[in-house]
């Protein structure tokens, strides 16, 4: 294992794989004729993360603060050779695991949340407000904003908010004020609880709700996932991988990582790509929330209410309702444009599961190496299974990355786990 | 001499008026012309030019601006088309003809890259052949590798977009976009365009190497309220701003 025991794994500055895209990225596009949503981003964001999100600089530093939270949220997050699923599975190569349950909310998500409130502090606005769908990004967003000493409003999914209670627990306990969306604390969460009242809710309306909040309350939107901003901040968890890596002497054959909105994915994968032209990349996503195979590689929305600007990208269609499975964080419609061309252009392989294999993969994976893997991350260890069953003999060193535990989540186990 | 290249979509605000400001445009003062030819999705602009297209798609006529590619082509002043790759297509040889028949010296594309990148190669041949410029245009989001590789087809100068669309206001870091780019295209002529607002960024920009600014949005607001006169001192202004 190699984890805080060496502090050079930290890295200083984030990667931003804009500059080594294969094809230019299509930039935003004003989805509306009456007004600019791209402009729009000026006042629902920290200055500082708009700049971050359209720089074209391939390293951009973290600040000095930045990074001292990161290491007390428990940054560098461990990298683990699973050697008793290596011998369960008598697979000849060799599988480590980056373990992001280990950060103070379980989850990758801390690594944005922490820069996005640090800048929205610095801005001295009323507080922070965004979308939750599991309840990790919620979790990271009110522990950063209770950091900072800033108040946070989330919007949960509403049927995550059913299904999780204890995640709502959290988020009070970080002091984060929560409601399920669609809510009555929007305009357009009333309409859409007016025209479909027994919706279990999705992303693109929770998204819509704070954007709305932002706007009237003089809060700042935190972006979970999608935009760029937050793969490049995401790139902590990458850049420490393969520095761990390196340190081992190995070198990663095979990336593996779930993908909702695509940010641990985009952040776990995307600084190997520029030095490891070899390495196989597999994204990973719910059967039931087919992006990468059933959706079109489209200007689409990002929101369901059409607010923000439309972003070409792998999309099932903004207004698409996935069925209400249980890795909450894995229902978004569509997928970052940077991860949407990398996939396009053939550089990163896709993938789907189904809800049984993650089950069982989840089931596997706590068996061997003792993790409860989150219902999200048990995707990308589902798609392991699958890759080392087919290449038994390959001998190929796989990196997944275990994007959170799921210790909140053992209702997905049923009555018997 | 840096150059300064007023935008203009052709049909905008209507015919009429639009020959009007074409008439007075000092041409001592300009050295480039740019066209947009009304587009059906001009994905890449802002509102204010994608209202421009929205309307000159309703008034342009082809036959009511030929004395005035002629007159300024007489002048010396290039001018430049403004077209989408995704109108032009279907009859590319067709319109690159009726360009060069106008005198027009070159064209911009602005989604050719981003859209149709595995076409781009063969489009800027095609446009070398035929003795008509291919501008680059790029913008931050280009990567590098492309900016490289797309600017050695071509020997022209490059316009370079600071903003994702045309008048956005995004923050961005002017000396590291210049210095970026410079280091990318060393000794290239680079013109910066989208999103300029204020004589200070001009300066800036020419300060850090660039050869010449666009300006469309400011404009197309001015033809919008008929304001000659502000026109014609915005032109003014800019040459003294550049010439300084």
């Amino acid at each position: 294992m190699i984890s805080s025991i060496n502090k050079d794994i930290m890295p200083e500055n984030w990667y931003n794989v804009v500059p080594d895209l294969p094809e230019p990225l299509a930039p935003p596009k004003d989805s509306k004729s009456e007004f600019s949503s791209i402009n729009l981003l000026n006042k629902i964001l920290p200055k500082e993360i708009l700049k971050q999100e359209f720089t074209f600089r391939r390293y951009e530093k973290i600040p000095d603060e930045v990074i001292e939270q990161y290491k007390q949220i428990g940054r560098p997050t461990p990298l683990i050779r699973a050697k008793n699923l290596e011998k369960f599975l008598n697979y000849n190569g060799k599988i480590f695991y980056k373990y992001e349950g280990a950060t103070a909310t379980g989850s990758h998500k801390i690594n944005t949340a922490i820069p996005q409130a640090y800048y929205a502090r610095n801005e001295g606005v009323n507080g922070v407000t965004t979308e939750t769908g599991a309840g990790q990004w919620g979790s990271a967003t009110a522990l950063a904003a209770s950091l900072y000493k800033l108040p946070a409003q989330i919007f949960m999914v509403r049927i995550s908010f059913e299904q999780k209670p204890l995640r709502k627990i959290v988020m009070n306990l970080y002091n984060g004020n929560v409601v399920p969306s669609p809510s009555n604390l929007t305009e357009y969460g009333r309409r859409v609880l007016k025209e479909h009242p027994d919706t279990p809710g999705t992303l693109g309306i929770g998204i819509s709700e704070a954007i709305e909040y932002a706007l009237d309350h003089d809060y700042r939107y935190m972006v979970a996932s999608v935009m760029n901003v937050a793969l490049t901040h995401q790139s902590v968890v990458g850049q420490e991988a393969k520095k761990q890596l390196e340190l081992l002497g190995e070198h990663a054959d095979v990336l593996i990582g779930c993908v909702g909105g695509g940010s641990n994915f985009g952040g776990f994968t995307f600084p190997f790509i520029p030095d490891n032209p070899d390495t196989e990349i597999i994204a990973t996503t719910a059967d039931e929330v087919p992006k990468f195979s059933k959706g079109e590689y489209k200007y689409d929305l990002m929101d369901t209410a059409g607010v923000l600007p439309e972003m070409r990208m792998y999309s099932l269609g903004a207004d698409f309702v996935p069925p209400t499975i249980y890795a909450g964080g894995l229902r978004y419609h569509g997928a970052s444009p940077s991860l949407s061309l990398l996939i396009n252009k053939g550089r990163i392989k896709s993938d789907e599961v189904t809800q049984e294999e993650v089950t069982e993969a989840l089931r596997i994976f706590a068996n061997t190496q003792g993790i409860i893997a989150a219902p999200e991350s048990g995707h990308a260890i589902a798609t392991m299974l699958k890759y080392v069953k087919e290449h038994k003999n390959d001998k190929k060193t796989i990196v997944v990355n275990v994007s959170g535990h799921g210790l909140l989540d053992m209702s997905i186990f049923g009555d018997k786990p | 001499m840096k150059n300064l290249i007023p935008y203009f979509t052709l049909g905008y605000p209507d015919n009429e008026t639009l020959m009007k400001f074409l008439k007075v445009i000092p041409v001592n003062k300009i050295n480039y012309l740019e066209f947009g030819f009304p587009s059906n999705d001009p994905r890449y602009d802002g509102p204010v030019i994608r209202e421009t297209h929205k309307i000159g798609n309703k008034n342009f006529r082809d036959d009511l601006y030929d004395e005035f590619f002629s007159y300024f082509h007489k002048n010396g002043i290039k001018m430049y088309s403004l077209s989408y790759y995704s109108d032009i297509k279907p009859r590319f040889s067709e319109f690159i003809d009726y360009l060069q028949t106008r005198n027009f010296s070159g064209i911009i594309i602005p989604d050719l890259i981003i859209d149709y990148y595995s076409e781009a190669k063969d489009t800027i041949d095609y446009l070398n052949k035929n003795g008509f410029e291919y501008i680059p245009f790029f913008s931050p989001a280009t990567p590098d590798k492309i900016i490289t590789g797309i600017s050695e087809l071509t020997d022209s100068w490059i316009y370079y977009g600071l903003q994702p669309s045309t008048g956005i206001d995004i923050p961005y870091e002017l000396d590291y976009t210049t210095e970026r780019i410079n280091s990318l295209l060393p000794g290239r002529e680079i013109t910066y365009g989208f999103g300029i607002k204020t004589e200070e960024d001009i300066k800036s920009l020419m300060r850090n190497g660039g050869s010449g600014v666009a300006i469309g949005t400011y404009l197309e607001k001015m033809l919008e309220k008929n304001d000659e006169g502000g026109f014609l001192g915005y032109i003014d202004k800019m040459r003294g701003v550049l010439d300084a």
